[in-house]
């Protein structure tokens, strides 16, 4: 074609085949059949999909992590009462929580709380990374299911064991008294213990019990000296036989 | 009680004992959104366009082609609403389209809380036809009716209010399947991910054969079977077609 020969420098100008008379339009209704070196051009120039160095299936499944961590003013409520509670509480009982009717529920908060402890529900999602954070992060193994929070400002643990010794769908797992955290088996020791005053009664007289001998320590020798003389002063006296026995006077008090 | 909510578990891991439970989660308390900004205009329906210009066109124009190939250039982009439909092909509106597109966006919207504008004008290019039966010759044949030409990447109508995307879809896929092209009704965000796609393919592609390289570079001598506008267009568009899978 006349095309071809001519002007093989100008090879970079707009198509020098001018198929005007054979074939459609650029644009047209059909899809216009490509030439075949387009088509070719087409096929080499394809889209290839980067491919990761670790294929998906050798990693560790995705868990479906939630991605929306934005910070939820209601998530963030729940969070400061959960430290609350355990900031203003000396005891903190966690129990295993298995289902109960809801009757059972409001009778044992209604006993709980004659003794002044409440009975708290936090979902597990909402106290992990509070304790995670804090001193608290030892209990993280006993918030795995569903759970409950028995707290109180003072340690009542004995009424709480008997309490809960009536519920079977309640079972104590541990608890934090005074900042120590004890098994079921310590909060069982905890509450054997006696009660304070009593304690304090007992270590009291066991500090007096030095000075309350001081006295009769003091007052030992004279009267071991006292009881002598007059052990000698009987003996004489029977010693010298018939005569009166005259009683030697009571020895004074303390000299 | 608190506000349990059973859910399915998302992965069923297996405890100790081999027993999973369903879990109770929180609930997630979503906001509603916002739409204080939104104003809607006193006359909310896609005002009515006329089949051929108010004065009809005398001189008989060349057929143009060249009015659907390639990406548009104009009407791209959202101006005040937030959902439309996107044309992913290039075509005519006839005025029987635009019809189409009025009465079943007007009959589905609520135009208490929605509005909806054009973004292709009213048909002003004049189509010629021969009489059926004819032979050829004999001159150009008089205008039979007027048409818009919309090329690939235009929005030719756009939703706007109090609404959501999922409320608005259903009516405007099903007026955009009518359409003479291939169209898709599209939101704000929508848009801005297909832009995004399109560009991490751009840039994510493994081959290092790429359209744009062998016809820039004229290798093979390429340019003898291409148009000079497939320099810009990269195989992105084969006459009126887009083809999306392209990169």
């Amino acid at each position: 074609m006349a095309a071809l020969s001519a002007a093989p420098w100008r090879r970079g100008c707009p198509p020098a085949l001018q198929l005007v008379r054979r074939g459609s339009k650029a644009v047209t209704r059909h899809w216009k059949a490509m030439h075949f070196q387009r088509q070719k051009l087409m096929a080499v120039t394809e889209y290839v999909a980067p491919r990761p160095a670790v294929p998906p299936r050798c990693r560790p499944p995705d868990t479906g992590a939630r991605v929306d961590q934005e910070d939820d003013g209601y998530v963030r409520l729940l969070q400061r009462q959960v430290q609350e509670a355990f900031r203003d509480n000396r005891m903190i009982a966690v129990c295993q929580y298995n289902a109960m009717a809801g009757d059972d529920v409001v009778l044992l908060r209604h006993y709980l709380r004659r003794h002044n402890i409440e009975v708290k529900f936090f979902l597990n999602e909402i106290v992990r990374p509070v304790l995670a954070q804090s001193k608290y992060r030892n209990l993280l193994p006993l918030f795995v299911a569903r759970n409950l929070l028995l707290v109180s400002r003072e340690a009542k643990a004995k009424e709480m064991l008997r309490v809960l010794k009536g519920v079977p769908q309640v079972n104590l797992l541990g608890a934090c008294i005074d900042d120590t955290i004890l098994s079921r088996q310590g909060v069982e020791n905890f509450a054997k213990l006696p009660s304070l005053e009593v304690v304090q009664g007992q270590a009291v007289g066991a500090l007096s019990l030095l000075p309350s001998q001081t006295s009769s320590l003091l007052q030992c020798s004279s009267a071991h000296l006292t009881a002598l003389l007059d052990q000698h002063i009987r003996r004489l006296q029977e010693g010298e036989g018939g005569a009166p026995v005259q009683p030697s006077p009571e020895p004074t008090g303390a000299h | 009680m608190l506000q349990w909510r059973l859910r399915a578990p998302l992965l069923t891991r297996a405890g100790a004992a081999g027993v999973t439970m369903a879990r109770a989660g929180l609930k997630k308390l979503v906001m509603p959104p916002d739409y204080s900004g939104i104003v809607i205009p006193e006359k909310p329906k896609l005002k009515f366009l006329e089949r051929a210009p108010a004065v009809p066109k005398v001189r008989r124009e060349p057929r143009r082609l060249r009015d659907i190939r390639g990406p548009s250039r104009e009407a791209t982009d959202f101006t005040q609403g937030q959902f439309g439909i996107l044309a992913l092909g290039g075509g005519y509106l006839r005025w029987g389209h635009l019809e189409m597109l009025r009465l079943t966006i007007g009959r589905a919207m609520d135009p208490r809380s929605t509005f909806a504008i054009w973004r292709v004008p009213a048909p002003t290019k004049p189509v010629t036809r021969k009489s059926l039966g004819h032979r050829m010759g004999g001159g150009k044949g008089p205008i039979d009716h007027y048409v818009t030409p919309v090329k690939s990447g235009r929005l030719v109508v756009e939703l706007g209010g109090r609404c959501e995307f999922q409320e608005v879809a259903p009516f405007l896929l099903r007026a955009a399947r009518k359409l003479p092209f291939p169209a898709v009704p599209i939101s704000r965000a929508g848009l801005e991910r297909m832009r995004r796609e399109e560009e991490e393919r751009r840039v994510g592609n493994e081959n290092p054969w790429t359209f744009e390289r062998m016809v820039r570079a004229n290798m093979l001598g390429m340019r003898r079977y291409l148009s000079p506008c497939d320099l810009h267009w990269h195989g992105r568009y084969w006459g009126k077609f887009f083809l999306r899978h392209r990169v």
